[in-house]
């Protein structure tokens, strides 16, 4: 049985931001997570880093929490943020008396920002609609989700802190009003665990509320489901905001190749079995069309659905032990419920995930006894990329598989240069869309990364391979081959591995109704079948 | 403008526009076909599944069409053999097995059969196929549905350049001209089969050559040899496009490839025209009937996204009418709303379009 200081459960933004803030401040902290990095909310939102513009009317004090976190964000993990710069845009049908508030309410926040007329704006994003009247601009970004959450985990880990992936925590060992320490599952394996601590963090987000039950105790928050499109192409190449009341299907964010529109906002019992509609996804269309024109012709590549976990405002009160501020809570079940060293951190959003993490850690650290400090504001997540390196990189791969792969890897790129070095076949790309080589494929695969994938999916997330227009029709068949070929799977799990990754891809295609995604996706279901026969020991496979 | 005038225009080359074609000019028709691209079958993998020909239509009017296709594939030096019953196995890009119906001829040799012993052989640098994978999959899979039969992986290389990294299609060309590497594969290959009845490789046995050329080589080889599906390209797909491509042009059917069909020119229930953005000057096909089988995206050509269909496979307007006397719908227009694995629903649409078109027409050449 193992033991630490402190248990965190959940490996989203939040968990991450908690391990790596407690690993600085020298407290032994394990994370566990029921899937994969980034499973729940964090791996399915925008991926916007808000300049805090969208709250400066209605929530002042978020909007300001944003625009500090979005400099520190850019400042801590320049390699998850693609600084594009944002618009906010003044639509004829929107409330001008809306644009003066926004104004005025954005220089109190801080936010620099300059009034462009609809010319300017064009000039800027030729691709906007013609009877936009003006735009505000402001410092959004797009960050790549997985990578800052990955990013947290392994700088983690270089100070001593640990996690485990596809890890459920089944129950929590509570004796004489403490937590004394957690069982949990191995997911792949079946195999159960335990671990001793003297805390527990509760960062499930949408299943917060279910963790907290092993403990005894209630989370009220509710969940709000929200659809996200995306397309095939970037025509824009800053973030596209509506300035108006934040309603559904006004942002747009250009993340890589691709572009994100939303979302939509739902309220819905849990954080699993989401699915979008039909009408869902034309209406979400519609209302982008009407900021550009030109996404009628977009190709819808994938829709999904993510779960905000929201604090039950109805509920709110003034007791003890409730910190209740800036769109999240912490919760001290200690006071709260008399289970000790327990506590919950629900709501919020990912600009603010390291604040919300610095607030936790605080608690925490006080209850443990020690006195600490939050530096996570002031240290790199990644030491920068030296210039030796970097040559290597360019001298070997083609630029923007090099640019690519530095953003990635950051000084781990040496490793897998050094293997196209033995092997220069390694440098093909497996990956066209987002230039994944066999190398680092097999690298994410190999046993020697801090994050060993287990999946193709978790493949997906350290390196983007799937993500675009194929949707993993053809590199996820080579990532499948290479996990067999460096004998992560045999035969047979390499090929049930593959079924359930495309499956999980089928589903996001299976709302499209129009488009040449349409035909992608059916290409792909003729390849291996559309039936769901791929699956590897159905036996239905062979058409019995 | 005379030499545009047409018995019947198609638009789109995939299987029911390859198919269409084949039909209206087997009807002593005067035939144009006219496509943008080659048609998505070009990636699949060349077989006709069982399910797919259970699945579409009435027996006779299928068992016509598919007898129609085998036939012009016949012709067009690509037999099809198989029953549209099905029931026979043939391999996946996953290494299982599927039943069907009808299959080229040199995909047939990876059939499981019993006591058989056969080696997958790889190509070194080849890495979007693992004859590894294939092998222990197959063996497992093969057992699965009562076969016993036995594969074993084996892998070649070769010295001739077939690119970095090597390509089915790269090696396909070399094959397809290069007698040298012709002689070199099959010396790699007839090693590689010592103790095996069978061997198979990835498809790559040329796009362009002849099935005798292919005959002398299995011969040559001395033992049989088949082909297993890959990634696309694919070249059964490809093969199969190019010798139907080429007995459509022998057969007198004039070929218009790589130009997008613009607009279709609908006066007063008559399809007049086809416009076709060409380079230079906009070219107009003018048809006694038009076949439209250019997949789902063509329905924008008749404004509308969804389209129904008269028993004469007419496409409908909102009201229920047919759009033009002569204008006949094939391929995925026809088979709406079904999204995958209809290659026989493709041919069995293609063929009807263009025998009402035929009989529809009012005899342009008696005018």
């Amino acid at each position: 049985m193992g033991s630490t200081q402190v248990v965190i459960i959940g490996g989203g933004a939040t968990g991450a931001g908690i391990l790596w803030d407690l690993s600085l401040r020298g407290i032994s902290a394990t994370l566990l997570e029921q899937g994969d990095i980034a499973n729940g909310a964090s791996g399915r939102c925008h991926g916007l880093l808000h300049s805090g513009g969208r709250y400066v009317v209605k929530d002042p004090e978020t909007a300001r929490d944003c625009v500090a976190e979005n400099r520190i964000v850019k400042t801590i993990a320049p390699h998850c943020v693609d600084d594009a710069g944002g618009l906010f845009l003044l639509c004829p049908h929107d409330d001008p008396a809306f644009f003066e508030q926004w104004w005025r309410a954005a220089g109190d926040a801080g936010i620099r920002s300059r009034w462009l007329s609809g010319e300017e704006a064009r000039e800027l994003e030729p691709s906007l609609a013609t009877d936009i009247l003006g735009a505000f601009t402001c410092p959004d970004a797009h960050v790549d989700v997985f990578r800052l959450v990955l990013a947290n985990m392994q700088a983690a880990v270089a100070r001593g802190g640990q996690f485990h992936t596809y890890s459920k925590v089944n129950s929590i060992h509570v004796a004489s009003g403490r937590v004394r320490g957690v069982r949990y599952c191995d997911t792949r394996t079946g195999e159960e665990h335990e671990i001793s601590c003297e805390m527990v963090i509760n960062a499930a987000g949408g299943w917060a509320e279910s963790v907290a039950a092993l403990a005894g105790v209630e989370v009220p928050i509710h969940c709000d489901k929200g659809t996200l499109l995306v397309l095939n192409d970037r025509p824009s190449s800053r973030v596209i905001n509506r300035c108006r009341k934040a309603g559904d299907g006004d942002i747009l964010v250009p993340a890589g190749p691709v572009s994100v529109l939303g979302t939509s906002s739902m309220p819905v019992p849990g954080p699993e079995g989401l699915t979008a509609s039909s009408r869902e996804i034309d209406a979400l269309m519609q209302l982008g069309i009407e900021l550009i024109p030109g996404l009628v012709n977009a190709r819808i590549l994938r829709i999904f659905c993510g779960v905000r976990s929201l604090y039950n405002l109805k509920q709110e009160g003034g007791a003890a032990g409730r910190e209740i501020s800036r769109g999240f809570a912490v919760f001290d079940h200690e006071t709260l419920d008399g289970v000790g060293g327990f506590v919950s951190i629900v709501g919020g959003k990912l600009t603010t995930y390291r604040l919300m993490a610095a607030h936790v850690c605080d608690c925490v650290s006080k209850k443990l006894g020690i006195d600490s400090e939050c530096t996570t504001a002031k240290v790199l997540l990644r030491p920068a990329i030296d210039r030796k390196t970097h040559r290597r990189a360019i001298q070997m791969l083609p630029q923007p598989v090099a640019e690519r792969i530095e953003r990635r890897l950051g000084p781990e790129v040496d490793r897998v240069l050094d293997s196209i070095e033995a092997q220069p076949e390694l440098a093909e790309l497996v990956c066209e869309c987002e230039l994944v080589t066999r190398a680092e494929l097999e690298y994410v695969l190999g046993k020697s990364t801090p994050l060993p994938a287990h999946t193709i999916g978790d493949v997906g997330r350290r390196t983007r391979l799937g993500f675009g227009p194929c949707q993993g029709t053809f590199c996820g068949y080579r990532a499948m081959l290479a996990g067999f070929q460096t004998h992560h799977w045999s035969a047979s799990q390499a090929a049930a591995e593959f079924s359930s990754f495309l499956h999980e891809r089928w589903k996001g295609q299976a709302f499209i109704h129009q488009g040449q995604q349409v035909e992608q996706l059916s290409l792909s279901h003729d390849l291996y079948g559309a039936d769901g026969p791929i699956c590897a020991d159905s036996g239905e496979e062979d058409g019995k | 403008m005379e030499s545009n005038r047409y018995d019947v225009v198609v638009v789109g080359a995939g299987l029911s526009g390859l198919t269409a074609a084949g039909t209206a000019v087997r009807e002593n028709q005067r035939v144009a076909l006219v496509a943008n691209g080659p048609g998505s079958f070009v990636l699949g993998s060349g077989c006709l599944e069982t399910q797919d020909m259970l699945r579409s239509g009435t027996a006779p009017e299928r068992n016509e069409a598919i007898a129609f296709f085998c036939e012009m594939a016949r012709l067009a030096d690509c037999p099809f053999d198989g029953d549209i019953a099905g029931g026979r196995y043939l391999p996946t890009i996953l290494g299982g097995f599927k039943s069907v119906a009808l299959a080229p001829r040199l995909l047939w040799n990876a059939e499981p059969r019993d006591g058989a012993s056969t080696a997958i052989v790889g190509i070194r640098g080849l890495s979007d196929f693992d004859e590894n994978f294939m092998a222990e999959r197959m063996n497992e899979r093969a057992r699965t549905i009562g076969f016993a039969c036995t594969y074993a992986a084996r892998q070649i290389s070769l010295a001739s350049d077939c690119g970095i990294p090597v390509t089915t299609l790269r090696i396909a060309k070399r094959f397809d001209c290069d007698p040298e590497f012709r002689s070199e594969l099959r010396d790699a290959l007839r090693l590689a089969a010592q103790g095996f009845e069978r061997i198979l490789v990835p498809s790559m046995l040329g796009l362009h050559c002849s099935e005798t050329l292919i005959a002398q080589f299995e011969r040559e080889l001395g033992c049989a040899l088949g082909e297993m599906p890959t990634l696309p390209p694919s070249i059964p797909g490809l093969r199969l496009s190019h010798r139907l491509w080429r007995y459509l042009h022998r057969m007198g059917v004039e070929l218009f490839q790589g130009f997008p069909v613009q607009k279709l020119e609908i006066h007063e229930g008559s399809c007049t025209g086809v416009h076709v953005a060409s380079l230079g000057h906009p070219l107009i096909l003018r048809g006694e009937s038009v076949v439209l089988a250019a997949g789902r995206h063509s329905a924008d050509l008749l404004g509308e996204a969804c389209v129904e269909l008269d028993p004469q496979m007419r496409p409908l307007t909102p009201g229920g009418s047919a759009m033009a006397w002569n204008l006949f719908a094939a391929g995925a227009l026809a088979h709406n709303g079904a999204c995958n694995g209809e290659d026989a629903m493709e041919i069995l649409t293609g063929y009807w379009a263009a025998k009402f078109a035929a009989a529809a027409r009012g005899s342009y050449a008696a005018r």
